[in-house]
């Protein structure tokens, strides 16, 4: 056990504190279990050494499979068989030398964690199931924990075996997991599982910074490696701060409303303008617009992906141009995952009398959100200022890189849009027209409740299903399964429950064996051996 | 010194000649007499051992053997035959043919096993070893492909046969390891018989099958 933090880990130290701050700020300080799961990120985050580190890893597996059982069972036994794999995977890889090897068992040790398709199928379940604080833990902390332990392993430690297919390997998880997780975000009801969907398209983006990155660096393109890697970074930074935000405010809406369901909330913005607010300014982040925080990295990653489809001959050229079609798919998916996300649970009429009578948030939750708000305001405006106080971590991970400044400056944008607004609300208060005008608005097709149904009937507004079942008919059967379920589960967890279910049968079978068939087990293995032997001796 | 040797070489044959008809027997009759045989000639083999070699402790192997499997043993085997009315009692097992076959295929691997990894040793041993092992995998065979419970006792009785040849055979041995495994196999005889006894009082057949079930059911 020896600590030993470089740039890398101060960085991703630095974005798990406010998390377990807020998360403890807003109500889960008196939970051993939390701590120790902080802990064991923290000891795999510092570790020196691969023992410390697959220690504090396994704790914080281990301590997080705790805290989701304690929301359901289900889900948990899902994780947690997930967390064994990834540590399956991890503990001989960390040990192996550097080879290709490695880096696969590292990349699905990692991946398995961090929710990379295909192994995420347990993320949209496992993430929303423990409170809120958890999984604002779960969705910001843990998985960039993964992230981290694949950055230093694939940069760091495996670097000197490199090969580009590595890249393409991540690239291509990467782009799966954009698609998926964005389909997925925009198609869900539940509010926790948007935000646990929308988890797996960032992560899906980030790695496919990595991937571009870890691609140049074996083809010796520093520069490109050095655009990757800032995009992978800033949305790292950018992800750990919006997703926490949201995921407490869908705990606070559980709280006030009693449920998370898009299709029972609605209006909320009235009751509860601050949480309205604070959500707001999370789902820009996560729609990636400009001026929100996920925005620069997003413009990143699509200049680095850009860059990358000049390198490399025309399959390498046909590849990015796809992937540069698959990030826009999952950018306007996400755009729409967002909008949907505010529009149905925070604007338009109540759905359900909890809905019209919830009541705003104060306190404790309300400083933690407002914690990681203000945390946000400097990655959304100044990502410029950011990136350069992470440049002893890139140039840790990519020691030649030429780092080109970011061509885009969302504070003097900002300030810009700010004087356009003024100007244009002087004019209109100086020129416009007085006095307020009744007209006959199209009101999205319904009109006035009447008097006996305050609310107006819920069924007469669109719901979060209705407004996504465009996008379920025209992409969603086609990428999704039948019933819009993930397709890894009838491609991947279907037959490896069934192949689980073959080998209890089989372990059963031999638990009933009789007295002879035991014998016969015995005299087969000592026949074999004898054989083996004799084979042996006799070559 | 020729003599010698293919003198224990033919006791040795006889002996694992009649671990491969075990096999073959159907009545339970036919094996207990199988069984004697083979217990006299391997008293014969140590007697011929102890000659040979000059040493006093393979003539009292040769007796012990003599009188407790080639006369205590098959009596009381014969007793319990009586007892039960097992005389023409057919053991329906594995099918003859089958075993056969695997009883060949089991001496082959013996051979395999012992010539190549004693290539050192005395050739003496080297043969006698090879055939002991045979002699032993012969009555696994037996126990694991019969069903009766008798017969599986047969089996277990010949396998002790073939370590009883492997340490005659053996110059050196020390006879306190032969006479121990005597009085193991004595005493696991006593029990498997009060056993026997019970399954016969419990389920009126000496077939496993039944126990078998049982077990199935009970769990």
């Amino acid at each position: 056990m020896h600590l030993q933090p470089d740039a890398l880990s101060w960085l991703f130290l630095g974005i798990l504190l406010p998390q377990v701050v807020a998360s403890a700020v807003a109500g889960m300080r008196g939970s051993v279990t939390f701590w120790v799961f902080g802990l064991g990120m923290a000891l795999a985050l510092l570790a020196g050494d691969a023992f410390t580190l697959i220690f504090g890893f396994e704790l914080m597996s281990a301590a997080s499979w705790l805290l989701v059982l304690r929301g359901d069972e289900r889900p948990a036994t899902f994780y947690v068989t997930m967390a064994i794999f990834s540590g399956a995977c991890l503990i001989p890889a960390v040990f192996l030398p550097a080879s290709s090897v490695a880096f696969v068992l590292i990349l699905l040790g990692t991946g398995a964690k961090a929710g990379l398709a295909p192994l995420h199928a347990w993320l949209p379940k496992a993430h929303p199931a423990p409170p809120a604080g958890v999984s604002a833990l779960m969705s910001g902390g843990m998985v960039k924990v993964a992230l981290y332990v694949l950055i230093r392993y694939a940069f760091i430690i495996l670097a000197p075996a490199a090969q580009p297919w590595w890249g393409v390997v991540l690239i291509a998880a990467g782009l799966a997991s954009v698609l998926i997780g964005a389909l997925r975000a925009m198609l869900e009801v539940e509010l926790k599982t948007v935000l646990a969907c929308s988890t797996v398209e960032h992560v899906g983006l980030i790695a496919v910074g990595l991937g571009v990155a870890l691609r140049a660096k074996a083809m010796g393109d520093e520069t490109l490696e050095g655009l990757g890697l800032q995009a992978a970074l800033l949305c790292i930074v950018a992800h750990a701060l919006f997703k926490p935000l949201l995921f407490l405010g869908a705990g606070e809406v559980k709280h006030a409303v009693g449920t998370t369901s898009l299709n029972w909330l609605g209006g909320l913005v009235r009751g509860m303008p601050r949480l309205g607010g604070l959500m707001l300014l999370g789902a820009a982040c996560m729609a990636a617009l400009p001026l929100g925080a996920g925005f620069a990295p997003e413009f990143l990653l699509l200049h680095a992906i850009i860059g990358a489809a000049a390198t490399g001959g025309i399959l390498a050229r046909l590849f990015f141009t796809a992937a540069l079609a698959i990030l826009g798919l999952g950018a306007a998916l996400a755009l729409g995952a967002a909008v949907r996300l505010f529009g149905m649970g925070f604007l338009g009429r109540p759905r359900s009398l909890q809905a019209a009578a919830a009541d705003d948030i104060r306190g404790a939750p309300l400083m933690a959100m407002g914690l990681l708000a203000v945390l946000i305001l400097p990655v959304a405006l100044l990502p410029g200022l950011v990136l350069g106080t992470m440049t002893p971590v890139l140039l840790l991970l990519a020691p030649q890189a030429a780092l080109p400044p970011l061509a885009y400056a969302p504070l003097s944008l900002a300030v810009l849009a700010l004087l356009l607004a003024a100007a244009l609300g002087f004019v209109l208060q100086r020129w416009g027209v007085r006095g307020t005008r009744e007209v006959a608005g199209w009101n999205g097709g319904f009109g006035a409740p009447p008097p006996w149904l305050p609310f107006g009937d819920p069924a007469t507004q669109p719901s979060a299903t209705g407004l996504a079942e465009p996008v379920a008919r025209a992409i969603g059967r086609g990428v999704l399964a039948r019933d819009m379920a993930d397709p890894t589960e009838a491609w991947l967890v279907a037959p490896l429950l069934q192949l689980y279910r073959r080998l209890v049968r089989l372990a059963e079978r031999i638990r009933r064996a009789t007295i002879r068939e035991r014998l016969a087990f015995v005299f087969g293995a000592l026949v074999v051996f004898l054989l083996a032997l004799g084979l042996g001796e006799g070559g | 010194m020729s003599l010698t040797f293919s003198l224990a070489h033919l006791m040795g044959g006889i002996v694992l000649l009649c671990g491969f008809l075990l096999l073959s027997q159907r009545r339970l009759a036919a094996m207990i007499t199988l069984y004697q045989i083979q217990a006299c000639v391997l008293a014969a083999a140590a007697f011929w051992q102890g000659w040979a070699q000059h040493e006093l402790n393979l003539y009292l192997t040769g007796i012990i053997t003599l009188a407790l499997k080639g006369l205590l043993l098959p009596y009381g085997l014969r007793q319990i035959v009586l007892r039960f009315n097992l005389r023409r009692a057919v053991e329906s097992g594995m099918g003859m043919a089958l075993s056969l076959i695997l009883g060949v295929g089991l001496i082959g691997i013996a051979v395999l096993v012992v010539l190549p990894s004693t290539m050192r040793a005395v050739s003496l041993t080297r043969e006698d070893l090879a055939i002991a092992l045979s002699v032993v995998l012969l009555g696994l065979l037996v126990m694991v492909s019969r069903r009766s419970a008798l017969a599986q006792i047969i089996g277990f009785l010949s396998t002790e046969n073939g370590l009883v040849l492997a340490a005659i055979g053996m110059p050196g041995m020390p006879f306190v390891a032969e006479f121990s495994v005597a009085l193991l196999v004595l005493l696991a005889f006593l029990v498997v018989g009060v056993f026997l006894l019970r399954i016969r009082e419990h389920f009126d057949t000496l077939d496993v099958t039944g126990i078998e079930a049982i077990e199935r059911r009970g769990r």
